[in-house]
């Protein structure tokens, strides 16, 4: 044998495992704590008076210090957002589902939000949405207490209005 | 799959001060990796023939594992060269701490590169026994795993031994 077998291997089978242990920091503890009693917070920057959601220590356009929480409504507009079609383990939401970028009223910078009750092909940029809590009790201070936004039926906002917030 | 357990506490949110929070997470997915042709024949080597093979490259000698190509000039590596399983340690990492489920030993042991006798480059694997007389220059020697269990993966070796 002058040579290795001429049918190579085709795969290597692995399990890839990584334990972590994540620390919210001060801001982003607040918020989670605050999604508990169905409010959503940000932080509104010292300088441009922008308001970041989740919370930002300091804006990360004017370095500013944001020292000042604010409550921001739990709806919005949708910014950008795309339609999932293949399914990724450990998610069991029904397919297709659309993914988005929520701009809260009066945010500067949008959140991540799953799109439900309307089809998929009726979501478009400029769509205005509300979240859909947990039930009282069952809120436990963490990204879930937001189960999903849906569409509130007002008119769309005009482009203007978000294509600095996606 | 991914899962996390809590291990946090919150006081009701007055702003005025909030306990720390914390998540223990674990991200976990199977990962199944294309190995292509010049690794694929690699492992099929260790697998059926217990054997461990390089290619010989233009620029860089013997190359173990091989990739099929010159990392000096690009040009095809053609030609298959059998290497010997006894070689020389040429880096040591030990990690007395082993992460379960993330390291390939749950005892302490060490990372180490080997050049096989034979290669001109080394071949990552790990030594568990004798971690003490473990330095750069430590002569090795691999250790297989069972007929029956070798499947084409680089953990067909076992780990490597020191030899004295």
């Amino acid at each position: 044998m002058n040579e290795p077998p001429q049918e190579p291997v085709k795969y290597v089978e692995s399990k890839v495992y990584l334990p972590y242990d994540y620390i919210a920091g001060d801001y982003k503890a607040r918020y989670l704590a605050a999604l508990k009693d169905k409010r959503i917070l940000g932080s509104k920057c010292s300088q441009t008076g922008k308001v970041f959601v989740p919370p930002l220590i300091c804006s990360p356009e004017s370095f500013a210090p944001c020292t000042e929480f604010v409550d921001v409504p739990d709806r919005g507009v949708i910014t950008t957002f795309c339609t999932v079609n293949i399914p990724v383990i450990g998610r069991d939401i029904e397919l297709p589902y659309v993914a988005a970028s929520v701009a809260l009223d009066g945010a500067a910078i949008s959140i991540f939000a799953l799109i439900q009750e309307c089809k998929p092909a009726d979501v478009r940029m400029g769509m205005r949405v509300e979240a859909v809590w947990r039930p009282d009790g069952e809120r436990h201070g963490d990204h879930q207490d937001i189960l999903y936004f849906r569409p509130t039926g007002e008119p769309d906002e005009r482009p203007e209005s978000y294509i600095n917030r996606l | 799959m991914s899962t996390a357990t809590r291990e946090s506490s919150h006081e009701s949110s007055h702003e005025s001060s909030i306990a720390p929070l914390s998540q223990k997470q674990v991200m976990e997915f199977p990962y199944k990796h294309s190995t292509g042709e010049t690794v694929g024949r690699f492992l099929a080597g260790l697998k059926s023939q217990k054997k461990i093979w390089g290619q010989r490259v233009s620029g860089q000698g013997v190359v173990v594992p091989p990739t099929g190509y010159s990392e000096i000039d690009a040009s095809a590596g053609g030609e298959w060269v059998e290497v010997k399983e006894t070689g020389t340690v040429t880096a040591v990492a030990k990690v007395h701490k082993p992460v379960d489920a993330l390291h390939p030993s749950t005892t302490p042991f060490a990372f180490v590169l080997v050049k096989l006798d034979g290669a001109d480059t080394a071949l990552a694997h790990i030594v568990r026994d004798d971690l003490a007389k473990l330095r750069v220059g430590t002569r090795v020697q691999a250790v297989w795993q069972a007929d029956d269990q070798r499947c084409g993966s680089i953990r067909d070796i076992d780990c490597f031994r020191v030899i004295a």
